[in-house]
């Protein structure tokens, strides 16, 4: 049996990897199969969301480590054949995204953000930022299956379109892990807040001492945002919490507005900017990379700029 | 004493990469570096030496042009280097890297623990920590902020969607480490020096015995665009006034504040 297969250990990313999986699936004429944790009576709503197959995988006694799951998953794969097979790129997901696909002996598009399957030759093209995000790859996989792991929010979830039905099929229970969980530690909602947030407002090196973010927080209300920040701001300096550092490694973040204040624009920061629908930017370096990437720059310094911003706001 | 390998990638520097006219992109005047997430995992197998002795041993795969980063790595607290070099080792991706990276320590390389970064500062696969794993069968913790020793395990603690988890395993483990780890120092006159003196180990492709094929075919790369209006305004108050003013008409704030 081939097809195309879709994991994810989160019901959200599921519903977008169904979105993406149904298109492949559709110019492949071939069936979509949904591999998930979840229990069978939630898993069985995924047919309505375009699943023609769901496998569930079981239950563990107590707090398993996702990758104890890697053998039976890759045992599935190799048992059905499927042509694609594609993971959420969560952090958990990369991580078995590429274990799987060494065990397979195959090739992983890792955080792949576009695919389509070529009307030519039919092959499955997948693309992949590049160089901090500087570029922009094209890849095929000429193993089976092609493996993509896709970020979370890449695709729109897929919607409820049917009263889709079918049987969900419960996978054999693997041995336990080698790596054993011994505490779970539930971040603050943080970075889920700026995530979604209508106006982002970030920070960089222009900030002298940590004390000054205030300007930053200030800002921030007037605007109605949340902040984030650089890479050395909260790895090196440690000003601002890990959860909020935008970036190719943090962040990806799509705000209405975006401002950076004394950010000088490395591609990391640009890259996890870069869906914002509106970028501005205060630095006093007229030089600074960011400028090339923002809608609206003010070049000044920022000790300068935001009270008289602050200003004009409340005016 | 634990042995310990740092696994590193000798990358272009992608601060030197420009938009050539055709949208392709300009690697003429590039320089290269050792990926900065993996100056976090040698320096992390540097703090973990620090407190429980043992060995740094720093291993690239790489075309011979990386002798450099050999030199760098064991500027930054190797011990010995392992440099897996050879013309055809150009452009590898990440499931051919991890292959001969496993060969290389499997065959030769005692250790406790290996240390990657999260991904490389080039490709940013994040795969090559994971794929090594699985090759050498020991256990992997991905995404670690913080890492310890203890009687003879690895405590690490690894982000997560919801958080973190605070996990054990049994040695020899990989873990993939994260920047905020910890803040890489920076190799001054006399390590550099030293490193000189370090003894490193060159193996070459005829050395190996894997085939190492491609599964990915690379069909095209190019120069990413972000297109913006890029005006810019002074720092007068008429100035800020405007700034705010066409972020108004955009609708990107309100007509009062945000």
């Amino acid at each position: 049996m081939a097809g195309v297969w879709i994991f994810s250990e989160r019901y959200e990313q599921l519903l977008e990897l169904l979105n993406a999986g149904r298109r492949l699936a559709r110019s492949m004429g071939t069936k979509l199969s949904a591999m998930s944790q979840l229990d069978p009576e939630k898993a069985a709503t995924l047919f309505s969301h375009g699943a023609d197959a769901v496998l569930v995988l079981p239950p563990l006694s107590e707090n398993p480590s996702l990758d104890a799951f890697i053998p039976v998953i890759v045992a599935e794969v190799r048992k059905e054949d499927p042509d694609v097979f594609l993971l959420s790129a969560t952090l958990r997901g990369r991580e078995l995204a590429a274990r799987i696909a060494a065990r397979l002996n195959t090739g992983l598009c890792g955080n792949c953000i576009a695919l389509e399957i070529d009307r030519d030759d039919g092959a499955l093209r997948m693309e992949r930022l590049v160089y901090g995000g500087a570029g922009l790859q094209a890849v095929t996989c000429s193993s089976r299956p092609a493996m993509a792991s896709i970020p979370p929010g890449t695709f729109e979830p897929a919607p409820a379109d049917g009263e889709g039905k079918g049987v969900v099929r419960t996978l054999p229970a693997p041995p336990p892990s080698a790596v054993q969980i011994i505490e779970r530690k539930t971040k603050t909602s943080r970075g889920t807040d700026i995530a979604e947030a209508r106006v982002v407002i970030g920070v960089g090196r222009g900030f002298e001492k940590e004390e000054d973010l205030h300007l930053a927080g200030e800002l921030a209300e007037a605007l109605g945002g949340e902040i984030g920040c650089t890479r050395p701001i909260s790895a090196e300096l440690h000003w601002l919490p890990e959860e909020v550092c935008i970036g190719l490694s943090g962040l990806q973040v799509k705000p209405d507005l975006y401002v950076g204040l004394g950010i000088s624009g490395q591609i990391q920061h640009a890259t996890g900017i870069r869906s914002s629908k509106w970028i501005c930017a205060v630095n006093k370096d007229e030089n600074a990379p960011i400028f090339a990437v923002a809608d609206f720059g003010i070049v000044g310094d920022l000790y300068d700029v935001i009270p008289k911003l602050i200003a004009a706001l409340k005016n | 004493m634990p042995e310990m390998i740092a696994c590193f990638k000798w990358v272009i520097d992608e601060a030197y990469i420009r938009r050539g006219p055709e949208g392709e992109l300009d690697l003429s005047s590039v320089n290269y570096k050792i990926s900065e997430y993996d100056r976090n995992a040698i320096e992390e197998a540097v703090r973990l030496r620090e407190a429980h002795g043992g060995s740094v041993i720093p291993v690239t795969v790489a075309a011979p042009e990386a002798a450099k980063g050999v030199k760098d790595a064991l500027s930054r607290g190797g011990d010995r280097a392992f440099f897996i070099a050879d013309e055809a080792f150009h452009d590898l991706e990440p499931s051919q890297t991890a292959a001969v990276l496993a060969e290389v320590i499997r065959s030769r390389i005692p250790h406790d623990l290996i240390l990657c970064g999260e991904g490389s500062g080039d490709l940013y696969a994040q795969q090559v920590g994971p794929r090594l794993a699985e090759h050498l069968e020991i256990p992997c913790i991905s995404f670690v902020q913080k890492l310890s020793i203890e009687q003879g395990r690895l405590i690490a603690e690894r982000k997560v969607e919801e958080g973190l988890e605070v996990v054990a395993a049994p040695l020899p483990a990989l873990v993939t480490v994260l920047p905020d780890i910890n803040v890489p120092r920076i190799p001054g006159v006399k390590d550099t020096l030293a490193a000189a003196k370090k003894p490193f180990v060159t193996v070459k492709r005829d050395e190996l015995s894997g085939k190492y094929e491609a599964h990915l075919a690379t069909l095209l790369v190019r120069a990413t665009q972000m297109e913006r209006q890029c005006e810019r305004f002074g720092t007068q108050p008429e100035d800020v006034a405007r700034f705010l003013e066409s972020l108004r008409k955009k609708g990107a704030i309100g007509q009062k504040g945000g």
